[in-house]
């Protein structure tokens, strides 16, 4: 509910736990593969999905349904656990939570920047964040990027993104305000974490994300050779990288690589690795990336039972789940057979 | 909270005198006992509401484990008895 008080992990934690239970496995993941858009549909509906199929189910229909749908879940069970915590959990889960704040400002801004209906942008909203509904229908009633920053004045990004405003106002390109709602919100991600060991194990989890995600963009500027400064897309706070040695590797693949295959996370990363020299493929990177996230976040529910780390693991078990239907229901209306949809599923 | 407890504990035990008395020794130990057992139970208990929030079902397996720690109480009882 707020940041002060004592924290209450138990009840977050019980309710955490019954909901993993739900979450689709093996079985299940075999079986949509195998179905229909209208069939996957149908399979939520008798599953945790039940309430969201039912309620978009009369205004869409399809693959957009699954995906509208597998949203207002996802906004629905992260903001009920922001709801039920208190204290430092509060603040240990918001500040990861707050990342789709930070998707949602930015899906405004592009929104208005190309001039989409408050509809469209509506939908593709993820209401998961520290925003209320009140401060979501300002920004969506906006009818400027000048209206956005101002109603976002009050909030962490108010100051960077009034800053990047005049560099966009010059340039007209939306980057600077992008990057700045980005760095806002990493910024707050790492900065003073309190004490505790559960906490360490959160802060090495978050750390290494950075990591990965400075890794990945590192790498596709490497393969595209465009011109463009690696540093400004660095992300501060990881321990692999820091804003020099990126800019230099981002101009070799093999370097790069060798880098990374030398780092602490060669265990995790070594084979993808390969396939990348081999290959040439960052896909199987960046599943390597994200299947080794969700290995750790595994782990990080059963090292300290009673703390904010099984949360965490919840929260990005269930992201995945979305993000593995989302892929089986856009791979099945482009009528990928079901080996190749599979092969892009990340399950552990 | 334990901390308190444990204060507690030292002041009753400095001031000595009534402690000799055994049925008032007992009679601590029986709340401290308590005091443990809700300690116990607060934790307990908050998971299982949680848990019972999900499913309805595991309203009997909540209410067993939350009152678990009251044995810890009954135990202390004896000591009522025998001293």
């Amino acid at each position: 509910m707020s940041a002060a008080g004592s924290s209450n992990p138990e009840f977050v934690v019980a309710r955490v736990r019954a909901r993993r239970g739900q979450l689709y496995g093996d079985e299940e993941y075999r079986k949509l593969v195998r179905m229909t858009p209208a069939e996957i549909a149908r399979f939520m509906e008798e599953s945790s999905y039940e309430t969201e199929i039912n309620a978009l189910g009369s205004r869409h229909g399809g693959v957009d349904l699954i995906e509208y749908a597998l949203n207002a879940n996802l906004a629905k069970q992260f903001e009920g656990i922001l709801d039920w915590s208190e204290g430092a959990l509060y603040d240990l889960i918001a500040r990861y939570l707050r990342k789709f704040d930070a998707w949602n400002v930015k899906t405004v801004i592009r929104g208005v920047y190309t001039d989409a209906s408050q509809e469209a942008i509506e939908v593709d909203l993820i209401r998961a964040g520290e925003f209320d509904d009140r401060r979501i229908r300002r920004l969506l009633e906006a009818d400027s990027i000048d209206a956005v920053v101002e109603v976002l004045e009050d909030t962490i990004y108010g100051d960077p993104l009034r800053e990047a405003y005049a560099e966009y106002e010059e340039t007209d390109v939306l980057v600077p305000l992008e990057n700045a709602v980005d760095r806002a919100f990493y910024e707050r991600l790492l900065g003073d974490l309190p004490g505790g060991e559960p906490t360490r194990q959160y802060e090495a989890f978050l750390k290494a994300e950075v990591d990965f995600r400075n890794a990945a963009n590192a790498l596709r500027l490497a393969r595209s050779g465009a011109e463009i400064d690696p540093a400004e897309y660095f992300i501060e706070g990881g321990e692999l990288f820091t804003r020099d040695t990126l800019a230099r590797l981002a101009r070799n693949v093999d370097e790069l690589v060798e880098y990374i295959a030398e780092s602490g996370y060669a265990d995790e990363l070594g084979p993808a690795l390969r396939e990348l020299e081999e290959a040439d493929s960052l896909i199987a990177f960046e599943h390597a990336t994200d299947a080794a996230l969700l290995a750790y976040g595994d782990r990080l529910g059963t090292v300290h039972p009673v703390s904010v780390t099984p949360v965490i693991s919840y929260i990005l078990a269930k992201e995945r789940e979305v993000e593995n239907i989302r892929a089986i229901a856009r791979g099945k209306e482009a009528g990928l057979p079901a080996d190749d949809i599979e092969s892009e599923l990340v399950i552990t | 909270m334990l901390e308190a407890t444990n204060a507690l504990g030292n002041a009753v035990l400095s001031t000595g005198g009534t402690l000799t008395d055994p049925s008032a020794a007992a009679a601590l130990a029986v709340g401290l006992a308590a005091l443990g057992a809700g300690y116990a139970e607060r934790g307990i208990g908050s998971a299982a509401v949680g848990a019972m929030a999900e499913d309805d079902d595991l309203f009997v397996n909540g209410l067993i484990l939350t009152v678990l720690p009251e044995t810890i109480v009954i135990l202390a009882l004896v000591v009522v008895f025998i001293v």
